[in-house]
Parts: structure tokens; C-alpha cells; sequence
């Protein structure tokens, strides 16, 4: 018992001499807070690719910066909060989910600069209200999934390498916006380009469940679909997992998914989070911070196609530049509602 | 709506991979809770053989060596709760669920210190299929078993095995009565403390193995949190098939169905009809509610399960 | 429970052994804090080893959790609905029986809240605000009442039917909010209900002039009333006797009192009334609507809680607080002191584990207990 007290004696001590540690990042330099969604650091997805470009803004612009990791939708005003009241320069919250949370928070601290990624500000009504303080970081996913579909259904309809079949499918984790968007666009341009072609789709209704984005996957291919896109972050995994395991092709989502599964990942659809929160950072600190709508999509980079296999033909890529340059000249406007549901 | 996609071979086929870690949990569950330990942590005990495996498949390129090291990882989890549950006597359920977080947050961290940017490696060694050639061509079954991965059969080789184990062995009956009488079992000489760390461990490393399946097999990379609670699915599925290795699997098997079919059943259609994607997942949960309340009598479980255990003169 | 008990077995993997309440409280609360003590010193180490200051790290803990006023109103929005589904867990408990369904039970209560807040929001709050509690409330109890009724009348184990539970009611959820018949078109971008009338908030009792942005809300005295309501159940009514009675295995008690099978499915009742009120200040107090996947984990953190807590009412109160305090402080042990989330997760599970293996602690502090002391 003793010696516990003594413990606990030495450990107050040193608590108390060290008060002044605590209060966070200190220095002249910006401070940038990243607050991820639910889904965590490593969900292979929207937050990760925040991570890497708070990262590379840190690394580039010599910024002190911090993350906070979110468990349940209750801590996102508190952990925005936490930012806020600590003088933050920027605080990035990641995700739709965050809207009416950073609409709250960047009321109250209106002399910091935030910025939503994939949201615009929602009051508690659920109307979008842009605030002076708050860069609305949208991405239009349709065009890269209009990209990537582009890719499937020339290699569908030519029946290139393993894609004897003409079909093409996708599976989402959840069917919401930012999951049917990049398959809207993928369906769109699977119709528009080869019309012949056979289009699934399906949700694992997960986005961590791999064994369940196998199955899907396994079912599609048993349907003859040769070119998996998947839209389902872990539980996405998966389902190119099935692609490997039965020798088909598949197409990654939001970061460049190439070399999870080489050989079979033919292209991915790029959502260059990465860029975008870069960018802002970048715009903060040289004081050319813009609130309200900042749009990525092809025109700006924001948007694109990933690294293509050595299996993807000439005239695929032809096809997916161009559609590149219509989609970014407004001759193209992908659809963003999916229209074969599954 | 076809019969196909009720029973076809692909229904089966899926059926089979997706009972199998639970199954493997279950497994473990029944071997702990038949000597009289309750161990919630065969989920943690999982995600430490899903992720351990993968980092040893990396570091050495070699399939034995990756599934030891899980089967490892899982027994030490395994062998914590062992500690806290069988020594300090401590409250069973809180340490379970103590270790599951700890599971969690260590491969969790594990994997984003070493993993976080690049993800697990995509050239990690397999675990090889077991092709059963022509008998693939038996219409349904054929097609349900002829194309399965090793871990699967060699999950039925285990529940056979710890079958006859538990119910035709000597050293199984000592185990049993571990769980039912304690008091007795040690008046007639049976170390109870010793069998019940042997149970917890064995329970740690099976769990494990349903894991590296998870990894290794059915993915071939490794997510946080990818157990995703197939531990405690694993733990209704004990219960549902009365503490006995059998029954474990038959509930696993009813289980996999509903959620085979909950794939299956996507896009499917009923004259004008589509049953929405989100309910199809509820199929395996209220399959096997139905299942269990279609059996009759109640489900008991081992005498003094759960009841941290002290011998005379301790 | 003892082991020359013979009371069948009503429980599931195995009911933990009831425990009398105050006993085991008052012979030590020193000993669950030394515990605490000793499992953050090993989470020290694990810091260390991760190349971080550990003094900074638990500096920030604490004072993310208890540090300004702010933060002390933040950890009690967390705790209140834990409590809640602690007290869910114990009753149950009680009784002998295991419910792993309060995450299941306290979210069929918010969607019940949520959906009769939301269809008469020009009700004012003298009308609405009963309403949607009473909602919650029952809405969380039926759910609960089935996994009562399967055990009564077939026998299932109500392990199994909560686990499944839990699950079925996630689906649901997404189904009826994304595009089922509860899903409101909304710039929310993320799947929710239409919003509660005002009649249906719970509204912030701490003025903003005191505590800025504080969150907490009345949903706090409603927990504080459910806390005394289940002391006064349990302790102060025959059906509590008896409930307690049954628990510790007495079979005459089970005999002389209400037929067995109306006794499970009013408990479980009742338990699921506890959460479906946790459910319900969520939706009154917090968010004000039902969104798609909020809330999640209480229910499995609460059956720590009320086991840490010996299913009692101070003790599930405290053991709430204490996990609310990881939640919040380990939030601020992220932004202050760069830790790794899934390292404060580590440090939390540390703290669990040597807070159930209370014995290692005394066995430190030098005062070996005797086994019926452990046991107890």
C-alpha cells in the first residue's frame, strides 16, 4: 500500500511539473487540425487520403498539424470544438457526415477557417448555408466514375484479354450519395459507350466486411461480369479479391488501388482528396483561402483516372482522355444517379 | 426467383467459406466453455491471428510460418484472459471484453504504423484450395465443395475431431467434468486450473485460425476491426448447437446460409417486388433466431461455467 | 452464485455472479483506483515504446476529460446515455439474465423517439416531449420484451436473440433511413430522419454564459431519475425482491412469486426500457433527428459498465463516467499529445482488464483477500 502511495506521490509531481506540455501544438507557425469520420485513419479511403495530404502539407509548408480520430457521429462537434478552441488556423473535417456538426462549430468560432471535405455546411434544418469560414471541398465522383466505365466497356465490348463475357458490374458499400455518384457516372458511360453491354450492381452494406465483398464479387462473376468496380472501401478489398481469385479484372476507387491486386486492378477512380486538402492548406497560408463552393473535379485535378495495367488497350486510354477533355469542356456531364440498382 | 439461387452451388459454395471462421470460433468457444471458462475474447483472439499472419506472411514469405505465428498471437490474447480468468479469478465477461479492445486497438495501431500508407503488401503467399477434380462435376454438391480453401476442410476435420474428443475420449470426459464439477473432478485428481488453461488456449488458437482465414484466405490483406464480430456470432452459434462441436458447425452452416443468401437474393425480384438490399442482410440474424426457437428444449450450459473456481486448501 | 448452487442455469455463456451491492463497493474503492494506477503505468510503457511522452499524454487525458468546464459538460454527454444502458444491462443482470441487446434496444428507441417527434412537430412541448419519451421508452422495451418472450416460451437463449438483435435493428435502421419510409431528403449528406418537433428537444441546461458550448442537456436529469428509479425497483419494491432473489439462485423465491416466464419477459422489458430511453435523449438531446449509424458502441461498452459497476446504481454511474472519461480525454491525448486513437484504445483495455483482475492489485498492495472475498 505503501509503496502505491509513493507511486501515485512521484507520478503528481511530475503531472504537475509538466502542466505546461499539455496545452497542445505551441510555435509561431500554422496549425492545421484534420477531424476524420467514423470510419478511421485507415479506412483505405476518404480518410486516409486526408491524412496524406495533411501529411505532404506538413512535410511541404512546415506547418504543425494533428489529427483527430472520430469512434461515433456524437463526437464531431466536440472534436471540432477541441480545434476551434484551441486557436486552430484550419480545422478539416472529413466527410458528409460532418456537415450540420462544422456548421455548428464554425458559427461559434468565426475567426477560424474550416473546410468540409465532400459537404457543404447544413444548419440544423438540414439546408445548406455557406458560412465565410468554412471551404466547401466538393468532388464530383460521377465524372471519375465515368472515367474508369469509359476504360470497362471499351475493354468489355473488344473483349479484350479475360473480359470474354461484355458484362461489367460494381458493388457499394452503402447506397449513399457519394457511393452512387461514382456509379452513376460508371453506368453511364458503360450505356453511352457500348449499350450491348451487360451492367450489374450490388452492396455489400458494409464498408469494412471483406468476406461479404467477396461473396458479392464471387456472385457477379458467376453472372459472367469480367471487370469488378468497387466502391466499398474495406469491404471493397474484397470484392477485388474475388477478381484475383478467379483471374477477372477490377477497378479501385478514390486513392490509386493498383497495387493491391497487380495484374488484376486494370485502372482505379481517383478522388484526389490528397490534392484538395493540400491545396487548402496551401491557400491558408498564403492567404488566398476561398469559403463557400471549391469544386474538384477533372478541370482543376481533382479528379482522374488511375494507373493503368499493361492489359488496358491503346484505344482505351484514347477513349478515356478524350472523355477527359469533353467531360472538362461540358460536351459530357455524367450522370450522378445510379440506374441499374441491383 | 429461381431454385438456383436458393440452392445452387453457389449459394452452397458461399455458404461453406461463410461459415467457416465462425465456426472456428465456435469451435473455441465450446472447448473454454465445456471446461468451465467463458471466454468472450475469441473475437480479439481472431484479429490477432488475421493480422499477425499477414505481418509474419511478409516478414518470411512462408504460409507455415505466417499461420503459426497467428495461431500464436491468438493463444497469447488466449493466454492473458487465461491468466486474469483462471489465477486472479477475475470477472470474465469484463476481461473478455478488455482484450477484445486491446486486440482491436494494438492491430489496429500495428497496421497504421506499419502499413498506414501502402497497405499490406499484394504478393503475400495464398492458402491453397483443395481441388476435388472430377467429383466437382456431382450436380450442386459438386460445385458447392469442389473448390474450397484447406482451412475450410480442415474446420471439418477439427469439429470431428473435437468431437470425438470431448465425448469419446478419457482426457475429453476430464475436461467436461472440469466444467461440470470441479470439486469433484479434483478430489479425484484431475488438475482443474492446469485444463482449463489448456482449454483457454486451445479456444485462443482456433479462434485464431479463423482469422487467418479471414486474412490469408479470403482477403489476402488485412483491415482493421475485419473480424467485423464474427467471434461472437461464432459465440451464439456455440450456444445454439448446446456446447458440442456439432451442433457448432450445423449453426455456423445455418448462419452462413442466410448470409449467402442475403447476397444471392440482391437484384432478385418477387413479380414486382425487390426486396431492398439493406433487409436482405438481416437474413442470417433472423434466420437463426428462427432456427433456434424452431428447436426444442432449452439450451444449458456446463454446470459451473463461468464461476471462477478455487480448490481446497489454495 | 456459489458453486454448490443448483438453481438451473437460467443464464447464457454464463450469468457472472451477482453480486450484493454494496458489499464489494465499500471494501475498496481504493482498490479499483489503485487499479487504474497500475494499468496506466503499463500504458506509460506502451507510450514510451511508441516514441511519445507519456506524462503529456495522461496530462492530456485528464484534463481532456475534466480539465475546464467544457470538457467536464462533454464527458457527462457521453456518460449520460452509458449510464443509461448500464443500468439496461444490470437489471437484466439482476435477474440472472444476460442482455447483450441495449445497443439493439436503445436504438429502436431512438427511432421510435425519432419518428414520433418528427410526425407532430407543431405539438407543444408540454405534449410532445412526454410523447416522444414515452416512445422511446416503449419502443426500446418491446424490442427488449421479444427477446424476453422467445426465452420464456422456446427457450432461446437470450444471448443469441440479442446478439442477432442488435444486428437486425442496424439494417433496419439503414433501410428506413436511407431510402425507406423514415429517410428526409436533406442537405445533411447523410442519411436521417426529418427533424423532432421543438416541443421534442431536451434542451441545453447549461447557460451559454457559464459554460460556452456546452451540450449538456435535461436528458442528464432523466438519467439521474432512471438511476434512482432502478435503486427503487430493485430495492424497494417486492418485484425487485424477488428479481434480486432469483438471481442469487433462490428457488423458492422463483416459486412463491410470479410465474417464471412473465418474470423474464417483464425484466427484459424493462431493460430494454432503460435504453430505449438512452436512445431517445440522443435523438432529444444531442441530435435532434435520427441519423443513419449514430450511437454506436454504447451498448456493448455497457455491459463493462454494469459489470465494473457490480450492477449497482453508484457503481454504473461511476464506471459510466470513467469510460466517458477515456472517450472525451482520450480524444484530447490525440490532438495535444499526437497519440495514436488506437493507442488510447490500448491504455483503456489495460485499465479494464487490471480493474477484472482486482486480485493482482491487492496481491500487489500486499493484502491477499481470502477466496470467498475474491469470489464474491
Amino acid at each position: 500500500m505503501k509503496r502505491l502511495l509513493v507511486l501515485a506521490f512521484i507520478f503528481s509531481i511530475l503531472f504537475t511539473t509538466s502542466c505546461d506540455a499539455l496545452s497542445g501544438l505551441t510555435g509561431s507557425s500554422l496549425k492545421i487540425g484534420l477531424v476524420t469520420d467514423v470510419g478511421g485513419l485507415n479506412d483505405k479511403s476518404f480518410n486516409a487520403l486526408a491524412n496524406t495530404g495533411r501529411l505532404d502539407a506538413a512535410k511541404d509548408f512546415g506547418v504543425q498539424t494533428s489529427v483527430i480520430e472520430s469512434k461515433k457521429q456524437e463526437d464531431y462537434v466536440p472534436n471540432l470544438t477541441t480545434f476551434a478552441q484551441q486557436n486552430y488556423d484550419l480545422v478539416i473535417g472529413v466527410g458528409f457526415l460532418m456537415t450540420n456538426s462544422v456548421w455548428k462549430v464554425a458559427k461559434q468560432f468565426p475567426n477560424v477557417k474550416f473546410a468540409i471535405i465532400d459537404g457543404a455546411p447544413a444548419d440544423d434544418a438540414g439546408k445548406t448555408e455557406n458560412l465565410p469560414n468554412v471551404a466547401n471541398l466538393f468532388f464530383k465522383e460521377q465524372e471519375a466514375g465515368y472515367l474508369v466505365g469509359v476504360i470497362a466497356a471499351t475493354m468489355a465490348k473488344d473483349k479484350v484479354g479475360k473480359a470474354t463475357h461484355n458484362t461489367v458490374c460494381s458493388m457499394g458499400g452503402i447506397p449513399i450519395p457519394p457511393v452512387d455518384h461514382y456509379i452513376a457516372g460508371y453506368q453511364d458511360a458503360v450505356k453511352t459507350v457500348s449499350p450491348s453491354t451487360t451492367i450489374l450492381n450490388g452492396y455489400s452494406n458494409d464498408f469494412v466486411d471483406q468476406a461479404k465483398g467477396k461473396e458479392v464479387g464471387l456472385n457477379h462473376i458467376s453472372k459472367n461480369c469480367d471487370i469488378l468496380f468497387q466502391v466499398a472501401g474495406g469491404s471493397g478489398l474484397g470484392y477485388i479479391a474475388a477478381a484475383k481469385d478467379k483471374g477477372v479484372y477490377a477497378i479501385g476507387v478514390d486513392a490509386d488501388q493498383a497495387d493491391v491486386a497487380p495484374g488484376v486492378v486494370i485502372t482505379s477512380a481517383l478522388k484526389r482528396v490528397n490534392k484538395a486538402v493540400y491545396n487548402t492548406v496551401k491557400s491558408v497560408k498564403d492567404k488566398a483561402y476561398k469559403s463557400g463552393d471549391n469544386f474538384f473535379s477533372i478541370a482543376n485535378d481533382g479528379i482522374g483516372y488511375g494507373k493503368l495495367d499493361p492489359i488496358v488497350p491503346a484505344n482505351a486510354k484514347a477513349a478515356a482522355e478524350q472523355a477527359l477533355t469533353d467531360i472538362k469542356s461540358g460536351k459530357i456531364v455524367p450522370k450522378d444517379t445510379v440506374q441499374v440498382k441491383g | 426467383m429461381s431454385i438456383e439461387v436458393l440452392l445452387g452451388a453457389g449459394v452452397l459454395a458461399a455458404t461453406l467459406r461463410l461459415a467457416t471462421p465462425i465456426a472456428l470460433a465456435a469451435l473455441g468457444g465450446v472447448i473454454t466453455e465445456r471446461s468451465g471458462v467463458t471466454n468472450i475474447a475469441l473475437e480479439g483472439c481472431m484479429l490477432m491471428g488475421a493480422f499477425f499472419a499477414i505481418f509474419a506472411a511478409d516478414k518470411t514469405g512462408s504460409l507455415p510460418i505466417a499461420i503459426l505465428v497467428g495461431l500464436v498471437a491468438g493463444m497469447a490474447l488466449a493466454g492473458l484472459h487465461a491468466l486474469a480468468a483462471i489465477t486472479f479469478r477475475a470477472d470474465q465477461i469484463v476481461s473478455g471484453m478488455a482484450l477484445n479492445i486491446l486486440a482491436l486497438g494494438l492491430t489496429s495501431y500495428l497496421d497504421y504504423e506499419l502499413y498506414g500508407t501502402t497497405g499490406t503488401p499484394a504478393d503475400l503467399p495464398g492458402v491453397p484450395t483443395v481441388d476435388l477434380g472430377s467429383l466437382s462435376a456431382i450436380p450442386v454438391l459438386g460445385g458447392a465443395f469442389g473448390h474450397q480453401s484447406s482451412i475450410l476442410w480442415v474446420t471439418f476435420l477439427l469439429v470431428i475431431v473435437l468431437e470425438l474428443f470431448l465425448f469419446r475420449t478419457v482426457p475429453g470426459l476430464r475436461l467436461r467434468a472440469v466444467g461440470e464439477h470441479p470439486r469433484a473432478a479434483e478430489t479425484v485428481g484431475i488438475d482443474v486450473r492446469r485444463t482449463r488453461y489448456w482449454a483457454v488456449l486451445a479456444s485462443g488458437a482456433l479462434a485464431a485460425l479463423g482469422g487467418v482465414y479471414l486474412s490469408m484466405a479470403v482477403a489476402g490483406s488485412f483491415t482493421d476491426g475485419m473480424t467485423n464480430g464474427k467471434g461472437f456470432i461464432g459465440l451464439a452459434a456455440m450456444i445454439f448447437g448446446r456446447w458440442r462441436p456439432l451442433g457448432a458447425l450445423v449453426a455456423s452452416l445455418i448462419f452462413g446460409y442466410g448470409d449467402a443468401l442475403s447476397v444471392s437474393l440482391q437484384g432478385v425480384s418477387i413479380g414486382d417486388l425487390r426486396i431492398p438490399v439493406q433487409l436482405l442482410s438481416t437474413i442470417p440474424y433472423v434466420l437463426t433466431i428462427l432456427a433456434v426457437a424452431g428447436f426444442v428444449g432449452r439450451s444449458r450450459p456446463p454446470a459451473a461455467d463461468g464461476v471462477p473456481y478455487e480448490s481446497e486448501g489454495h | 452464485m456459489t458453486l454448490a448452487s443448483s438453481a438451473p442455469p437460467t443464464g447464457p455463456l454464463a450469468a457472472p455472479s451477482v453480486r450484493q451491492p454494496s458489499a464489494q463497493w465499500a471494501q475498496g474503492p481504493a482498490v479499483p483506483v489503485i487499479s487504474v494506477l497500475v494499468a496506466l503505468f503499463i500504458g506509460a510503457i506502451f507510450v514510451l515504446i511508441s516514441g511519445h511522452n507519456p506524462i503529456r499524454a495522461y496530462a492530456a487525458l485528464i484534463l481532456g476529460a475534466f480539465g475546464s468546464p467544457y470538457d467536464i459538460s462533454e464527458t457527462l454527454v457521453i456518460a449520460v446515455p452509458l449510464t443509461l444502458a448500464g443500468l439496461s444491462v444490470a437489471v437484466a443482470f439482476r435477474t440472472g439474465l444476460f442482455n447483450i441487446g441495449a445497443q439493439g434496444q436503445l436504438l429502436v428507441g431512438a427511432l421510435a423517439a425519432g419518428w414520433t417527434g418528427s410526425q407532430f412537430p407543431d405539438l407543444p412541448g408540454i405534449l410532445l416531449l412526454p410523447m416522444t419519451l414515452v416512445s422511446g421508452v416503449l419502443g426500446g422495451a418491446a424490442y427488449g420484451a421479444i427477446a424476453g418472450w422467445l426465452k420464456a416460451t422456446r427457450g432461446v437463449n437470450e444471448v443469441i436473440t440479442t446478439i442477432m438483435q442488435n444486428y437486425i435493428v442496424v439494417f433496419v435502421m439503414h433501410w428506413l433511413l436511407q431510402d425507406g419510409p423514415m429517410s428526409a431528403p436533406n442537405a445533411l449528406g447523410t442519411p436521417a430522419s426529418s427533424p423532432i418537433g421543438a416541443g421534442a428537444i431536451l434542451p441545453i441546461i447549461i447557460p451559454n454564459e457559464l459554460v460556452p458550448l456546452s451540450r449538456l442537456h435535461a436528458g442528464i436529469v432523466l438519467a439521474v431519475l432512471a438511476v434512482v428509479l432502478f435503486w427503487f425497483l430493485l430495492w424497494r419494491t417486492s418485484l425487485g425482491y424477488e428479481l434480486r432473489a432469483v438471481g442469487l439462485g433462490a428457488r423458492a423465491a422463483a416459486q412463491a412469486g410470479i410465474d417464471p416466464r412473465r418474470r423474464m419477459i417483464l425484466v427484459m422489458a424493462i431493460a430494454g426500457g432503460f435504453a430505449g430511453l438512452a436512445g431517445m435523449i440522443q435523438v432529444s438531446g444531442l441530435f435532434h433527428r435520427v441519423f443513419d449509424g449514430f450511437s454506436s458502441g454504447f451498448g456493448f461498452d455497457a455491459i463493462a459498465v454494469a459489470l465494473l459497476g457490480k450492477n449497482s446504481p453508484i457503481g454504473i454511474t461511476l464506471a459510466a463516467i470513467l469510460f466517458a472519461a477515456f472517450a472525451r480525454g482520450g480524444t484530447l491525448m490525440q490532438a495535444n499529445a499526437s497519440i495514436s486513437s488506437h493507442l488510447v484504445e490500448v491504455i483503456e483495455a489495460l485499465v479494464l482488464f487490471v480493474i477484472a483482475a482486482e486480485t493482482i492489485v491487492r496481491a500487489i498492495a500486499g493484502r491477499r483477500g481470502t477466496p470467498a472475498e475474491a469470489l464474491a
